[in-house]
Formats: structure tokens, sequence, C-alpha cells
């Protein structure tokens, strides 16, 4: 009974520690994305990779949450996810790529103990990633637009 | 003026997301320390001898594979630096472990948050797990040629 209750706090604990990291991450990011949107430099951005990411069925802006989930982490993309408008589809796209590839510069660090090089395990999640987030758009496309 | 408050209404915005998150995580995060206290992984570690005979991959890696599966890779990672210095697992191994959990990790936490804003689950879990055994099926094959033409 007692492993139970001390699952529970520690689990609670954990949250309350990821919550506030979420908030230290998200809010910042998504301020940031507001400021870019009302000075027009997430147009130009966006505009630019536009073509890019069109491949993937997505706006040019997902361009910022994917850079900011391989270079920073996770959350740091969900700080833009929030400040975006995606249909269904669209969000499984990027939540299939942001959930392969995130965080490189640590978790690439971390890999690399079972022998996995950081250059290689860094390649080998950005393909995987922009391979899958093709595949599920292409395949999102044949059923109809899911 | 303006400015501040399209500043405030992203701020709301973000914190309304977070709350969001925090209904599905809380749970989650609960759920996995229970399954961690009570040892769930070691007790299914012997229902996935076929994927890794698929993945010809030993028995030893059950634990730290699906210890990274469902906790993460930062805590699947120090079983694995475990194992090796105790030499359960072969330097091959390690590297095939190394490739899956790179491409699959902490896949029920992940899943969660993204469902939350409106990815389908449904998809998303099975596209890392199966392309994790895909690439790393290939990459055992690839291994296993390149040692033979070594050897």
């Amino acid at each position: 009974m007692t492993l139970i209750v001390e699952s529970i706090k520690k689990g609670l604990i954990k949250s309350l520690h990821l919550l506030w990291l979420l908030l230290k991450i998200i809010v910042p990011v998504s301020c940031l994305v507001t400021l870019l949107n009302h000075y027009g430099v997430m147009e130009s951005i966006a505009g630019f990779f536009s073509p890019a990411m069109a491949v993937f069925g997505l706006p040019g802006e997902s361009t910022i949450a994917l850079l900011l989930s391989f270079f920073v982490n996770f959350y740091a993309a969900i700080g833009v996810i929030t400040t975006m408008s995606l249909s269904p589809q669209q969000m499984t796209v990027l939540a299939v790529i942001i959930g392969i590839c995130h965080e490189l510069p640590i978790e690439t660090a971390v890999s690399s103990y079972t022998g996995l090089r950081i250059p290689t395990a860094a390649a080998l999640r950005i393909f995987t990633a922009l391979g899958a987030g093709l595949l599920i758009n292409l395949i999102y496309n044949l059923a109809g637009g899911g | 003026m303006e400015i501040v408050f399209l500043l405030i209404n992203t701020t709301v915005d973000a914190l309304i997301s977070i709350g969001r998150m925090a209904l599905i995580l809380v749970p989650v995060l609960i759920l996995i320390e229970i399954a961690r206290a009570y040892q769930v992984i070691e007790k299914i570690t012997g229902k996935v001898k076929g994927a890794l005979q698929f993945l010809t991959l030993p028995q030893e890696a059950a634990f730290p594979m699906l210890a990274g599966i469902f906790f993460g890779i930062v805590f699947g990672a120090a079983l694995i630096i475990e194992y090796s210095r105790e030499g359960f697992l072969n330097k091959r191994d390690l590297l095939l472990i190394g490739i899956f959990l790179s491409i699959c990790h902490s896949v029920v936490e992940d899943t969660f948050i993204f469902a939350v804003f409106g990815a389908n689950p449904l998809v998303l879990l099975p596209a890392r797990i199966v392309l994790a055994i895909i690439i790393t099926r290939a990459a055992a094959s690839i291994i296993d040629r390149y040692s033979l033409k070594q050897a």
C-alpha cells in the first residue's frame, strides 16, 4: 500500500517539475512567435520555406516548430504549435516528425553510449522523421484527406 | 499597445494549453511511476521474445529496450550502460538497441501530449514502433554482412 502512495507522490512531483519546465519554455517561445508574427518576420520565414513544407502538407510556419524541435526540444516546438491552427492531418504529420526527431544535441549524446556515433544518430533521426512525415501525409492524401 | 494585448492573449493561450497537457500528463506520469514501482517491465520481458528474435537481439535486450520505450531514452541508456558493463550485451547488440531507441522512446508520454493538440494517436504510435523495427532489422542485416566480410 505504501508502494502505491509512494509512486503517486513521485509521479506528482515529476509532473510538477515537467509542468514548470513546460511553462518556462512554452510561454516565452509562443510570445516570441507572436512578436515575429506581428512584425512580419514570420511571414517571410514561412514564405521562404513554404514550398519545402508543402511536400509534407504543412504550412511554412511549421519550419520554426521543426527547427526548435530538432535543436532545442519537444516543448519549444509545442510553444509554436499553440500559436498555429492545424488540421488533424497536419498535426499528425508534424507530430510524427517531431516525435522521431527532437532534442538532438542532448539525445544523440545520450544514445552515443550504445556506440551509435552522434552524427550518425542525428542523420538517422532527421531522415527517418522526414521520410515518415512524407509517408504519413501521402497515406492521408490517398485515404481522402482523412 | 496592440502588441501588449497580443502577448497577453498568447500567454493565456499557452497557459490553457499547458493546463490541457497537465490533465493528461499528471495521470500518465503517475501510472508510469506505479508501473516502475511494481516492476511491470520485468513481468512483460518474456512476452516480447518473438519481436526480439525478429530483430536478431538476445533476450537480455528486452529490459533496457522496454524501459527506453516506456520511460525514455535517458533511463533506457542508463540501463544499457549498466548492462554493457556487466557484459550481458555485445557491441553489435548495443548499437542496434541504440538505433531502435533513437527512433522509438518515451512513446506513451509523447503520444498523449500530441493527442492533446489533435494528432491521431493511432497513427503516431504505430508509425514510430514500425519504423524503429524496420530500420533496426535493416541495420542488423547490414552490420552482420559487413562483419562477415571482414572475418
